[in-house]
């Protein structure tokens, strides 16, 4: 086994990790109102989720062989680089995981490919033109939009079914929630698993193990599909805590109004061609969802640690992506990013023993939410 | 700001999202009125029938609208 192989396993394995938070980061968006109103039990929620994870990512089998693409110059893109970036987006994930704030895994990569880039090849490889139209403005504009769109839909839904006797209204919402969800969780799989098939491709490519004409090869796209699904499972409880039970109280028409929104809006988005992420668009229908049922309450300051997270993804995964470039750089060869990488899997491990202190589970996700993402501590209060 | 922003894009996706995050959603809020008439014990028989018919074809819809959704995204 050559240095290159080796350095290109280590760049496969970062990625297929990246890929399972990816899915584990995520299932929050789909599941977490369906999982809050009871609609699903948390494990069966979380395990429909997986299936649906794992078929998007079959059907959809047009797999670009790119890197934030049209935000860094292409020609600047080294496996290195690739693996400083996924470096970065794995380290911002798990890090937003820990504190429970719903973040945009799309942004995470991105922002530690752009870090390591600029480091990488100076600030002239990286387009400020795209960065701005293809990242920052859509991820203004869609959590305001999606909210806008769950806001209406909240309203017109209570409205409409006010006559309706509670019991049939819950339980004919929880129903429409459960479709509503298993949209969100396809579009899911076929939208994200395909990222991270593009990003092994890609370092197939730029290795030389496949020609340009050969596309991604069929055990890409089932290790990227089983790895996505796999962390869909494992489901990250703390996230879905926050957006299930901390952003706002949900109800099952509330919740159906949001996945509704959310669906919608991604499956036009992505139709449109227009960029968005996933976690912005579910995020801001549960907010308009809170918001659309008068004197219901919307945590604004968990709303508004959200929003900072979001803020300082991009810069933050830049900063550890470049950091990352730079360590393995000064190392050198393979032996530099055997050291990243080694660096990488302790501070993984680390959060992982961290979060076991304070355990969010399938079983004490839907605790009442006292301020903190502890679900403990209502036990002593 | 036009550099930055597709236009184009935004309005489509902001009218197809209004369509599917609001109006589907709504409809499925009348087809459980339709349920819930049907299901009311003091409803005459002519509303019942009327429910059912306004509860299947909203639900109707909303699932062909759903299957539009899933049908266009995997045309991509």
């Amino acid at each position: 086994m050559d240095a290159n192989a080796l350095l290109l396993g280590v760049v496969v394995i970062t990625a297929l990790a990246f890929d399972f938070t990816n899915g584990f980061h995520d299932t929050a968006n789909a599941m977490a109102t369906s999982i809050a109103t009871r609609a699903l039990r948390p494990r069966i929620a979380v395990a429909l989720s997986a299936v649906l994870n794992f078929a998007g990512a079959f059907l959809s089998l047009k797999v670009a062989a790119t890197i934030a693409s049209g935000i860094v110059d292409s020609g600047a893109v080294t496996l290195t680089v690739v693996f400083a970036g996924l470096v970065g987006g794995l380290a911002w994930n798990l890090l937003t995981w820990y504190f429970g704030i719903p973040s945009s895994s799309s942004h995470a990569l991105i922002g530690g490919v752009v870090g390591a880039t600029l480091i990488a090849a100076g600030s002239s490889a990286v387009k400020v033109e795209g960065l701005m139209s293809k990242v920052i403005v859509p991820a203004v504009l869609s959590p305001a939009f999606a909210g806008m769109v769950a806001i209406v839909g909240t309203f017109l839904v209570y409205r409409i079914t006010w006559n309706v006797p509670k019991p049939i209204r819950t339980r004919g919402f929880r129903l429409g929630q459960i479709g509503s969800a298993s949209m969100v969780s396809l579009a899911h799989g076929m939208n994200d698993a395909q990222k991270t098939m593009g990003v092994i491709t890609l370092a197939l490519l730029a290795n030389h193990t496949i020609r340009p004409a050969e596309g991604t090869p069929f055990w890409v796209i089932v290790a990227c599909a089983l790895t996505i699904s796999l962390g869909t499972y494992i489901g990250g409880w703390r996230v879905i805590r926050t957006l299930g039970k901390g952003l706002t109280e949900i109800e099952s028409p509330q919740g159906f109004a949001a996945e509704g929104s959310s669906a919608a809006v991604i499956l036009a988005a992505s139709h449109f061609g227009f960029p968005l992420s996933t976690t912005h668009v579910c995020s801001g229908s549960i907010v308009g969802a809170g918001i659309g049922k008068r004197l219901a309450e919307v945590r604004w300051g968990v709303a508004g640690r959200m929003v900072t997270a979001w803020l300082i993804t991009i810069p933050a995964a830049a900063l550890v992506g470049a950091g990352a470039w730079k360590g393995a750089d000064v190392i050198g060869g393979t032996g530099g990013v055997a050291v990243v990488f080694a660096l990488a899997v302790a501070f993984a491990a680390a959060l992982y023993l961290a979060a076991r202190r304070v355990p969010v589970t399938h079983a004490n996700v839907n605790a009442e939410w006292t301020g903190t993402l502890d679900p403990e501590k209502e036990r002593v209060g | 700001m036009n550099q930055y922003v597709d236009v184009d894009a935004l309005w489509k996706v902001l009218v197809a999202g209004l369509a599917g995050g609001v109006g589907l959603v709504a409809l499925f809020a009348v087809g459980m009125v339709g349920l819930a008439a049907r299901t009311t014990a003091h409803a005459g028989s002519q509303a019942r029938v009327a429910g059912l018919a306004l509860a299947v074809v909203c639900f109707t819809i909303v699932v062909a609208g759903a299957a539009l959704g899933l049908y266009v995204m995997l045309k991509k």
